[in-house]
């Protein structure tokens, strides 16, 4: 199975309210068949600019990092699921890719 | 009344005719038979040209002898043609020649046959060789494929073995509680600072 990051921004809550947010996340996800191997905070950091999400006006947010195994077809679901959620400003999901870099720096190839 | 003939009955004519004229003959031309005869023709009385029978007599004997020396001579060359022929195909020479012929078809078709041989013998070395080279290569190509094969099943199973290894840190329901409390005591970083020494520093401060 391919493997994903959910790379997630909830809103500025208390920390029951966010353990909560963060387990009704995982629970979704291990419903629709996916294998979470880690969960990662990234702290709660100011946003880069403010963003509007279901009524409400967000200047910070916790950043969490949720790695998983899913099939893709779950994707658009997942997705849809966490732009409803009220809690979560901003989802993101990216693939994460075995192969390691093939030049050793960035930039255009020569 | 004159028409120009031309055609095979000329050549006959052609010799008593003078070289560069044009040869003519009588022909029924505006008058038909019942048509009555010209005024200036009325008393016309046809006299062929007169011979002079001394001139007539040294001719005839002259182009006798010459006919004659001419037909002797066309005769002999013909006679010649003839014998050459005959020669050619029943005489002395010919045996020897068809003898020497057939020698040489022989020896020729020998040397052939030797040839074939001696290419046979050679096509059935190299097909030889061919094969076991065939049959070689085969063999290599089996056994690389045999070890890639097992070299594809010994990565696969490191990583199966890896993938296990890690399985036991996975997320389950029964440690997502302590999970989730784990993750929010503990903020991870990830930026890092580099400076034009190359050194990395990473106590960056988190907002």
């Amino acid at each position: 199975m391919p493997r994903y990051e959910l790379a997630l921004i909830l809103k500025a809550m208390q920390r029951p309210e966010t353990a909560a947010a963060l387990r009704r996340t995982v629970e979704t996800l291990m419903e629709r068949g996916a294998v979470v191997r880690d969960l990662e905070n990234l702290g709660q950091r100011l946003l880069p600019y403010k963003m509007t999400k279901h009524n409400q006006r967000h200047s910070t947010g916790a950043y969490f990092l949720v790695d998983f195994y899913a099939a893709p077809s779950i994707l658009d679901g997942l997705l849809d699921h966490l732009h409803r959620d009220v809690d979560v400003v901003r989802p993101a999901v990216l693939r994460k890719d075995e192969r390691a870099p093939d030049s050793s720096c960035c930039g255009p190839p020569p | 009344m004159f028409r120009v003939i031309s055609g095979r009955s000329v050549q006959a004519a052609r010799l008593l005719a003078p070289r560069n004229a044009v040869l003519v003959e009588a022909v029924r031309g505006r008058k038909s038979r019942t048509d009555p005869v010209a005024k200036s023709k009325v008393g016309r009385i046809k006299v062929p040209p007169p011979v002079d029978p001394v001139e007539m007599l040294v001719l005839k004997e002259r182009y006798s002898e010459y006919e004659l020396i001419m037909r002797a001579l066309r005769l002999e060359f013909k006679e010649e043609v003839l014998r050459k022929k005959y020669e050619e195909e029943t005489g002395s020479q010919a045996e020897e020649r068809a003898r020497q012929e057939e020698e040489e078809h022989r020896a020729l078709i020998n040397w052939n046959d030797e040839e074939n041989l001696r290419m046979l013998k050679a096509r059935i070395l190299r097909v030889q060789k061919e094969e076991e080279e065939a049959e070689r290569k085969k063999m290599e190509a089996a056994i690389q494929r045999e070890q890639q094969l097992e070299e594809s099943i010994r990565l696969r199973e490191k990583e199966i073995l890896q993938l296990q290894e890690e399985a036991k840190n996975f997320i389950t329901l029964e440690n997502l509680d302590q999970r989730i409390e784990d993750a929010l005591d503990n903020p991870k970083n990830y930026n890092f600072a580099v400076d034009k020494e190359g050194k990395v520093v990473k106590r960056t401060v988190l907002q």
